[in-house]
């Protein structure tokens, strides 16, 4: 018996990580087809229709989509790209504004009403974004300073030769394994556990103001719904950030392996 | 006696949380005095980087130690 | 640092520090923390895993120091 059944009737069940887990979408569907992967999908769709009505037919007064699309273009432009890949910016624009947009349109359907699950909150989702970076990533690092080069780039200079045989491990699960992991899980743990609170102070909403309404529990039920919306809030502003980090850590990847300056 | 409250669960859970308080005000109170700091004198940025970055690196140290620490404590 | 740089590429290169530092961290004590179970499983002592996690810790802080810092 814990202390929020003494305030009410039954037992409150806090929400646990089966919120999610999703069965098939229509008896006999494939095993994959569940809420995310459809929504992951309509998401990338919403994308392509978000780029299509903006840059499909520019025009030199913009008007409509056109606005919402260039102020999404400007923004990735002056914060993210120009920052960190300096001259080659305009090149690696077509890549960092959808991963920009479909990262945000993902993390936005955790609060959209009737949807409510950001897409990156299944680790699947962003290991993919993280693994297609850390390709590219690898790529233009081998390709711009040899296969040797890259690897000497890693090292610190000017260290007695010991010292390098202890950094090995380090330098190179670093750079080969704990970079591209941590970039993938900012942004699934900050799904997850945002999804996690919002779906908490919802239960606490629900159970003690409709399914089980007593006039001790009733003012924590209140105090759930109260902090379930200022949590939206807070959520829709933790998406749109982890967004722009997404964004710029594979900028800032890109840009690495471009000019190798250390 | 009755038990109003009770901890059930993983408890290490509750321990990492514990150890998160510390390191999240330390993080915070380094990247905002150094932020301030810079505004101050912009002159002297290569200094307060330098230093912005070891505070960090060391507080997320003790971040990253309190969530290895149940492993620890099991090896031993 | 020398003193010709431009102030973006010092931007730049402080936020590569601090988004990388988290995964100098988790690499050091990943890395020396497995070393050190494999040698404790190899040698029967237990106790080297846990003081590979903190000399891996103590490795990354220095590297990080070695890169960034100075």
């Amino acid at each position: 018996m814990s202390a929020l059944t003494v305030l009410a009737d039954g037992d409150f069940v806090a929400p646990g990580p089966s919120i999610f887990n999703f069965p098939p979408l229509w008896p006999g569907a494939p095993e994959w087809a569940t809420k995310p992967v459809l929504f992951a999908m309509v998401g990338a769709l919403l994308v392509v229709a978000l780029g299509w009505s903006a840059f499909a037919k520019p025009k030199l007064v913009p008007r409509g989509m056109q606005n919402i699309g260039e102020l999404g273009y400007l923004f990735v432009r002056d914060q993210v790209a120009r920052p960190f890949l300096g001259k080659d910016a305009e090149r690696w624009m077509p890549l960092l504004v959808p991963i920009f947009f479909l990262v945000f349109a993902w993390n936005l359907m955790g609060v959209i009403p009737g949807i409510q699950f950001p897409i990156a909150s299944h680790i699947a989702f962003p290991v993919v974004l993280a693994l297609a970076i850390y390709v590219i990533k690898l790529y233009l690092g081998i390709k711009h300073q040899g296969f040797g080069g890259y690897i000497k780039n890693l090292f610190p200079s000017g260290l007695p030769k010991p010292v390098y045989i202890i950094l090995v491990p380090l330098e190179l699960l670093q750079n080969f394994v704990t970079a591209p992991f941590t970039h993938a899980v900012r942004l699934f743990a900050n799904m997850f556990a945002g999804h996690m609170i919002l779906a908490f102070f919802s239960a606490v909403g629900f159970w003690f103001l409709f399914e089980n309404l007593t006039p001790l529990g009733a003012p924590i039920g209140v105090l759930g719904v109260v902090m379930a919306i200022l949590m939206t809030g807070f959520e829709i502003f933790i998406q749109y950030l982890q967004a722009f980090l997404f964004t710029l850590l594979a900028a800032m990847y890109i840009g690495a392996s471009l000019h190798p300056d250390h | 006696m009755s038990v109003l409250a009770e901890v059930s669960g993983n408890v290490t859970a509750i321990g990492y949380g514990l150890a998160a308080i510390g390191p999240g005000i330390g993080v915070g109170i380094i990247f905002g005095q150094g932020v301030q700091a810079i505004a101050r004198q912009p002159e002297a940025y290569g200094l307060i980087r330098q230093n912005m970055l070891l505070g960090f690196v060391l507080t997320e140290a003790l971040a990253l130690l309190g969530l290895v620490a149940p492993f620890i404590f099991q090896a031993i | 640092m020398s003193e010709q740089r431009k102030p973006e590429e010092d931007g730049r290169d402080f936020a590569n520090a601090a988004w990388s530092i988290p995964s100098y961290l988790v690499a050091g004590m990943l890395a020396y923390g497995g070393i050190g179970w494999l040698l404790g499983r190899w040698l029967g002592v237990e106790a080297f895993f846990p003081i590979g996690i903190v000399f891996g810790a103590v490795l990354a802080v220095y590297v990080v120091y070695v890169k960034y810092g100075r």
